[in-house]
Formats: C-alpha cells, structure tokens, sequence
C-alpha cells in the first residue's frame, strides 16, 4: 500500500473568497485507523458551498481545525478495519476529509447499499445529503401543496435541481432560478420545471410578479442577497421560505452583509424556517426510498459533475462561488480514478 | 344635524417625519352613513406606527389617498347607524378617521368588550388592538412557555408593554429593549419586567449575552431594522422571531436580517397581523380582563388633548427617546372618560 496521502490541508482561514491561500494539497504520511476505526480509500469527495463556512469558524459543527485535512463527504472503500461490523472491500460513505485516504470513527459510517445497476456517483448525487435536504426541505419545512406556487433559487446545484422536481411530483408549480441561459434551458427543458430565471440577465422581482400574480407560496432559499429580497417581495399570503443555504453570501466574511428584509414577511403573516439536515437524518430513509421510486418511474432525474483527480479540487471548488460558472448538479471529485 | 367636523386630511404624502406638510386639520363636512354605515362621534383616536405605513404604500389595506381624513382606529359613540346590531348610543372600536365624526363600516368594527369598571381608554390601552395583538403574538404565534427567555422591543410601548407583562405571567423571564433610561425604569419596576435595556446607549447585543448565556428563545419584533441583527446573533437553538412591527424600519428602510444566524441556529421567523386572527379577540379580552382585575397586568394610556394636537402626538411615535410609554391616543371628545 502507497505511504504517502495527499490531503487539502487548511493552512489559514479563508478570507472573503480567496481559497488558493487557505487551503494547500500536501503529501502526508499515510493515516493509520486506530481503535474503533477503519482506513478508506476516498473514491469520491463532495464539494458544497457549506464547506466554505467550516473553513471559516464554528457552525453546527466545530470549525476545522488549522493544519487539519479539510472535511467533506466521501464515499470511498475499505481498505483496514479496526471495527468488525466493517470489512476490508466495504463500500462506505462518511464524513471525511478532502485526501486520498480517510480514518473514520466506523459507528460513523454507513455501508453504501448495492447501487441496483445505477453507478457508485448516484449515491451522493442523488440519494445522498442533496437528495435527503432537497427531500426534507420541500416535504418537512416548505410543506408545499399541490396547486401551490413553488420557488427555488440555486436551481441548477445540487440541492435545488432536485428540491424543484420534488415539488414538482407534489403538484406545484416550479419556478427555478439560475444563473445562465444553460441552466435555465437544462430545468425547463430537462428537469420539467415550468419555468426558469436567469438572475444574472433578468429582473428576477419583476419576472416573478409577472408569472405569480398570487404571489409565492413556499421558497426553498438557497442563495439570500439579492434574488432572495427579489422572491420575498412576491410572497403569497402565509408563504413558507425554506432556509436551506445562502450561497451568494458566504464569502462576505463579516462584512456588510445583504440581508433580507423582513417587511414583506410581516405583512404577508409569511414565515422563514432554518433548517439543516443533520436535524432530520431520521427522514433519509424515507427520502433515499421515494427518490430511488421516483427515478425509477422516470420522475426525477438527477446530474453529477464530476472533476477527475484530487488535485483539481480547489479549483472545482471555487467555481460553486462563481455566477454563471458552467457546473450543474452534485459536483463531486472523483479521487480514485476506478471508481465508476 | 348642524355640528361642525374637523378632520386631518391627508393632502400630500409625508417626507420623512414632516407629518405637518403632509396632514392638515381641516374643516371637513359631517359624512352621511350609507347602508352598511354608522357615523360615530369620535371620543379617542387610537396613534399607531402601522398608520404611517398606511400613508406610504398599500399594506393588508390600500395605500391612503391623497385627499382623504386621515385614516386610523377609533373609540367612539354610535351617532347614526344603519349598520345592523349597533344602534345610536353604542360604544365602539373600529376603523375611522382622524375626525370629530367619522364612518364606520362591519369590517374591523366592534362593540366594546365588558371594560369591567374600568375606564373607557382601557377599551384601548388593555383591550383593542394593542391587547389583541399582545396577546396572539405572545400564547398563538411565539407559543411562550415557562422558562423561556423574551426578549421584547418597542417595549415601553402599547403592544410591548403588554407582550412583556403576559410572557411574564407564562413564566418566561423578560428582558424590555426601549430608548430612554425613564422607559426601562418603567419596565422592571413598574411592570414587572426582568430586565431592560436602552438601546439608545447600551450594546444590546453585549448585554443580551451576558444576561441570556444560553441564548434568547423568543424575540417580540416590534421595530425590525438595526436592531433585529443584534437580537439575531443571540438567538438560542430553534429560537422563534416574531414579526409584529417595524417602526425602526421608517428612519432605516431596507434588508436588515442576515439570515446566517437563523439558518445555523434552525430558527422560525413569523410574521404576523392582528386582522388576520380577529377569531381571537374574544378569548384574549378574556384573558386580559382577567390578568388586569387580579393585578397581574397594568396598562396605561398615554393621553394627548384635543384632535388638534394629532399630529404633534404622531411624531412622537418615530422620534427615539421621546417620553410617551404604553397605549398614545388622542381625547377628542373633552367629556370622554
């Protein structure tokens, strides 16, 4: 076995957007597991604009800590265990670190189920914490309602692609918003939203008032700042605004930030709900069952864009911070270039 | 009939504070009830801030036109009615104008609840909209219970003072944000309130950490802008907003809330109007009628004189520090009680 790992070490916290500082691709000694623990060979490692925000300080989860390997989702595979539930060959996905091998607590990971024909990338990019966020987002939090107005910024990441269709089989309406002509194409004409919006190049409060004369019945947010402010000022009576994530807003760093203004919350008695999804990790089940469903009905259909080799990483990783950049669905590294 | 009407008509919109350009009394003809209508002898007029958002854009009513007596909740004397179930003589609360004599329609109009000896301003100070609201906010839409931290703004006044007094009476411990250190005495040793902060020359969001190390459960809005952020980062995990007010929001229009502390800490921000829970009123004058006879809740009723002084009174509404506390109206009716 090789002896060396390499790992994106965080060096220095973040500032504003500028990663190539704060994280370095260095080579490591091998980690050994200890006790209770098992070794994987990273296959794929997720990337997600909540990473940046782990960088950063504590949020729900400890800040990672400096001269650390950065965390991140891997799916990977065993290659020594110190648990006995967990054995060399496993397929295993748990919260890692963005290196070529990771040591995991093994009550920590989960055995990746047989893909039934569907390749090894689909766990995280559709069943995974994109699909069970998307899932619980619509479903638990924006408890949207057939006949019901839907809309969902980031529509072409991972969450928002998903967390569109979704409530597109509950019977609403969906409108997505996103930051090219590409993307907008790709929901309308791919995914089956009903319609889509270029921020970058539309008046995004206009284009909404025009298409909901009734206003906005439940928002999944996933980016704040401006088009945020631009959904909320169409808001229905009693809307639900699904808090999911703020994007366009993490790299601001303590600084001004463009907040959302509450009044149209007020006057519309409407509601905004943060939610993460380490809350509801009861409901995957669920969730990993309707999906798995609704893609075999041909009623979801779910996109990974994957990065070969873990080198390129950060750069891949900057481009979720990009307006208009081309990624779309669950960008995903692929580490092990075996891996299918 | 032959008596006069003064009235404050809305001729252009306000600019800022400068309610005086915007609003003049004036000689106004005594209005005809139609069918559905009553004309009411004005006794209070109830001053709200919600009525300067009237003026300025279409909210849950359409924006006041230009032209108009001055929209605004009264406390008034049935004159005339063809407004079946109120007769000449009764005593009402609903929605009139800025007048000596106003109309008033079904929508939003009520008779009094039974003020229990107490004086008719009670009809406003405790009961009516303030009260009403007070309590939705703090039992329907917060859902307050005992051991939780409140924290309320705009307390020293009319919705605040109560929202303060009836988390108190769930068991929660209260914390009042209001602008001058003669309203905060008010608060804790008048009403009872756990602690009070001025926001004027305190850090609110150093003292709320020092005072509420496991965070802030509830915070009453009843102001938004510049202080909502403060109150944010102090939210407790699964903390709940609720939106009531926005008064602050006048002097500083725009996005105020950084939604990063109410995504990591999962909490609820809900707004909320009165009009929308009116199927409430009845259990909550109950409940107050019941809270202010044992002693456990006091309401005061900050008085101006004269319809002429209408405007004067309203500014004080939006100037901080300004020294009126709990429920502003105006006498218009100089035999009023």
């Amino acid at each position: 076995m090789a002896e060396i790992s390499r790992s994106w070490v965080l060096v220095q916290r973040p500032v504003g957007d500028d990663f190539d500082s704060a994280l370095k691709l260095q080579s490591l000694p091998m980690p050994e597991p200890g006790e209770g623990q098992v070794l994987v060979r990273t296959l794929y490692l997720s990337l997600d604009p909540a990473n940046r925000g782990w960088m950063a300080g504590p949020t729900y989860i400890p800040a990672v800590p400096l001269g650390m390997p950065m965390w991140g989702g891997i799916m990977g595979k065993v290659v020594e265990s110190n648990a006995p539930s967990i054995k060399p060959g496993d397929i295993v996905g748990g919260f890692g670190s963005w290196s070529d091998y990771c040591v995991l607590p093994a009550a920590d990971v989960n055995k990746i189920p047989d893909m039934g024909g569907l390749p090894l990338s689909a766990a995280q990019g559709l069943f995974g914490g994109a699909g069970g966020t998307a899932y619980v987002g619509v479903i638990d939090v924006g408890q949207v309602k057939p006949g019901q107005t839907f809309v969902v910024s980031g529509a072409a990441g991972s969450v928002g692609s998903l967390a569109g269709q979704i409530a597109k089989i509950q019977g609403a309406r969906v409108i997505g918003i996103a930051g090219s002509a590409e993307k907008c194409a790709w929901l309308t004409d791919e995914l089956g939203f009903d319609h889509a919006i270029d921020y970058q190049r539309e008046n995004v409060r206009k284009r909404l008032g025009d298409l909901c004369p009734n206003g906005v019945d439940v928002y999944f947010e996933n980016v704040g700042g401006a088009v945020g402010n631009a959904v909320v000022a169409n808001l229905a009576k009693g809307a639900r605004v699904a808090l999911c994530g703020l994007v366009s807003q993490y790299n601001l760093d303590g600084g001004p930030v463009s907040g959302l203004d509450m009044l149209p919350v007020l006057l519309k008695g409407a509601s905004v709900q943060g939610f993460i999804l380490l809350d509801y990790l009861h409901r995957l089940g669920e969730a990993s069952a309707k999906l798995g469903q609704w893609l075999a009905e041909g009623k979801i259909k779910y996109h990974v864009d994957i990065t070969d080799g873990l080198e390129n990483a950060l750069a891949s990783f900057k481009t979720l911070f990009q307006s208009g950049a081309s990624h779309k669905g669950k960008m995903m590294v692929r580490v092990d270039s075996q891996a299918n | 009939m032959n008596k006069a009407n003064r009235g404050w008509v809305l001729e252009s919109y306000p600019v800022g504070t400068d309610f005086e350009s915007a609003l003049k009394l004036r000689d106004i003809a005594m209005p005809e009830p139609g069918p559905g209508q009553m004309l009411v002898r004005s006794l209070y007029l109830s001053l709200d801030p919600a009525n300067r958002g009237w003026m300025m854009m279409p909210t849950y009513i359409p924006q006041v036109p230009l032209g108009a007596t001055m929209w605004g909740f009264v406390l008034g004397r049935v004159e005339r009615s063809n407004l079946p179930g109120f007769a000449a003589g009764d005593l009402v609360s609903g929605f009139g104008a800025w007048a000596d004599y106003c109309l008033m329609g079904a929508d939003m109009t009520n008779k009094l609840p039974d003020l229990g000896g107490l004086p008719l301003y009670a009809a406003q100070s405790l009961f009516g909209l303030s009260g009403g609201t007070a309590y939705v906010g703090v039992v329907d839409i917060a859902k307050a219970k005992a051991g939780e931290v409140l924290v309320v703004s705009g307390a020293a006044g009319s919705v605040g003072s109560l929202v303060g007094q009836i988390a108190k009476i769930q068991g929660c411990t209260v914390i009042g944000i209001a602008g001058s250190p003669e309203k905060c005495t008010w608060l804790t040793d008048e009403l009872g309130f756990d602690h009070a902060i001025d926001y004027r020359s305190e850090d609110v969001a150093a003292r709320l950490k020092a005072l509420c190390p496991k965070g802030v459960d509830i915070y009453f809005d009843n102001v938004g802008g510049p202080l909502t952020n403060a109150i944010a980062s102090c939210m407790a995990l699964r903390g709940r907003i609720v939106l009531c007010g926005s008064m602050a929001k006048f002097a500083n229009p725009g996005p105020e809330l950084d939604l990063g502390p109410i995504l990591l800490n999962r909490v609820t921000v809900q707004g909320f109007i009165l009009i929308d829970h009116f199927d409430r009123l009845d259990a909550a004058n109950a409940a107050l009628a019941d809270w202010a006879a044992s002693g456990k809740l006091k309401h005061k009723a900050d008085i101006v004189d004269g319809l002429e002084n209408t405007v004067a009174a309203f500014r004080m509404l939006f100037t901080p520090g300004a020294p009126h506390m709990g429920k502003l109206l105006v006498r218009v009716d100089p035999a009023a009680l």
